[in-house]
């Protein structure tokens, strides 16, 4: 056996960069994370980032089950046992809707519109079978209870789905989107989630600013509930009101039950119904206010506020553009969270500012004998007519 | 986190400090030290923060029920706690303590504290 001799294992340690006796250990360490990170090091960062998402999905679920708990418990409430209301829920839960076919977009808004008013339909006769002693308007706010929960179970589902293929596929691309996605899920979520009380207990929610504003607008001038026209398009009426010599038609869906109706039908059916006489359409509804942007600022502009998939926004822009009539929208900024959360107190404050902007665009931009549409969109979930 | 792991992070903490600056006149141990102290003090650190970076979840706000006098020169104004049925406009059978006259819920609605929008 040959014995090295001390000069060379020295001059292998000085090679290493060894400086005192052992440091070359600190160096062999150093060049061993070197080779790991470089070889394992996006293997590590996949771990990391799974088990980021596995944290956001353990919140998620949470807030599937305590929302489906929340339902079955407002359910019941209107005469059926728990179990019963449980298992319909669950098959329920699944419920979805086929888009139509946009590969000949001709006539797509028409076959939208049939099939949300079919779905429509759906809900509201399960949710007549599943709290047969509710009223009316108690049926349309569980029919948005329910909504919350199956877009709570919907959102847990698919991010539980990316997860688990990423996992399988070890495809990095897809679990790089789903966790770089999951701070903006969560706040989604987390906003339907606490929305559940109000919907549940029926409290007015941020979105209903705008039939809000107009009530309050039509009672200025003397609009009350007994001189609301009821049911102009589907669960949508106006007040008759005349301002300063001009016909102002207050449109906005029927409360307080949870709805938004089909105001741009609406607002198409009173075109057509005065045709030629119609001088402006006013929108007044909530929109996503820009972080910074304080909760409740108010400001205006051109076009139709409405924020449906497309058949409403079409009409109205539609009657508009067909009789040459100027449209205006007049909004009140809020976040996702304060639009489907319970009514806050800055949102209110806003109405005199609505109300105020409202009246100029009337007496600025109309002249005496004009007809004018107001139209008030959103959820009148929690607000009397 | 509790009381105790924050106790024996401030150990763990001391202790590292303690070995970090012990190896500091040994020329050939001194590494082993150096390191030893910092990976110490590190497990201190994370047993002090642990928890921190989750934020306790407040309470979300009460919802209240504001009532007004539907008689324009009465003054009346009652904040009261929400109650099931309570809805915007809706008029009560109440009548006004003030002047007898009959009143409207006005607003339900919620007071959320947020932090001061920064000025850019």
């Amino acid at each position: 056996m040959v014995k090295a001799e001390p000069e060379t294992v020295e001059m292998i340690q000085m090679q290493i960069g060894a400086e005192s006796e052992f440091s070359w250990i600190i160096n062999l360490a150093f060049f061993a994370f070197i080779i790991i990170f470089s070889l394992y090091g996006a293997k590590i960062q996949m771990w990391q980032w799974l088990k980021q998402i596995e944290t956001g999905l353990i919140e998620l679920k949470k807030m599937a089950i305590e929302s489906r708990q929340t339902s079955i418990d407002t359910f019941k409430k209107f005469g059926r046992k728990e179990d019963e209301v449980a298992k319909d829920l669950d098959r329920w839960l699944d419920y979805f809707t086929i888009m139509p076919v946009d590969l000949d977009p001709a006539g797509i808004l028409k076959r939208l519109d049939h099939l949300l008013d079919e779905r429509r339909d759906r809900f509201q006769e399960f949710v007549t079978d599943i709290a047969p002693e509710a009223s009316q308007s108690e049926l349309q706010s569980l029919e948005n209870t329910l909504e919350v929960t199956q877009v709570l179970g919907l959102i847990f589902r698919i991010v539980r789905h990316f997860f688990i293929l990423g996992k399988k596929t070890g495809s990095q691309i897809m679990i790089m989107q789903i966790q770089m996605q999951m701070p903006d899920l969560l706040r989604l979520a987390k906003a339907y989630f606490d929305a559940l009380d109000a919907f549940s207990a029926g409290k007015p929610i941020g979105d209903g600013i705008g039939p809000l504003v107009v009530t309050k607008f039509a009672r200025e001038y003397g609009g009350t509930a007994e001189t609301y026209v009821h049911e102009i398009s589907r669960e949508v009426g106006y007040y008759p009101i005349d301002v300063e010599g001009r016909t102002v038609y207050a449109l906005r869906a029927t409360g307080p039950g949870g709805t938004v109706g089909k105001p741009g039908l609406a607002v198409k059916k009173l075109v057509d119904n005065h045709k030629g006489s119609i001088a402006r359409i006013i929108t007044v509804d909530a929109a996503l206010k820009l972080e910074g942007e304080e909760l409740g600022r108010v400001s205006e502009g051109t076009g139709a506020a409405i924020g449906d998939l497309g058949p409403e926004k079409h009409a109205m822009e539609q009657a508009a553009t067909d009789n040459k009539i100027g449209i205006e929208a007049i909004v009140i900024k809020e976040d996702e969270a304060a639009a489907v959360g319970v009514m806050d107190k800055k949102i209110l404050d806003a109405i005199p500012e609505v109300v105020e902007r409202i009246r100029t665009a009337i007496l600025k931009r109309t002249k005496p004998g004009d007809k004018i549409i107001l139209a008030g969109i959103g959820n009148t979930i929690g607000i009397g007519l | 986190m509790g009381l105790i792991s924050r106790l024996l992070g401030i150990i763990f903490l001391v202790t590292g400090g303690a070995l970090f600056f012990l190896g500091q006149g040994d020329p050939v141990l001194g590494i082993f030290y150096y390191f030893g102290g910092i990976m110490v003090m590190a497990m201190g650190i994370s047993l002090l923060t642990a928890g921190s970076g989750k934020k306790e979840e407040k309470p979300p706000p009460p919802t209240v029920t504001e009532i007004r006098c539907d008689n324009a020169e009465c003054t009346f104004k009652e904040i009261r706690d929400f109650q099931n049925g309570d809805y915007i406009l809706k008029a009560l059978e109440a009548p006004c303590p003030k002047c007898q006259g009959s009143m409207t819920i006005h607003g339900v609605y919620v007071v959320r504290e947020e932090p001061p929008i920064p000025i850019i």
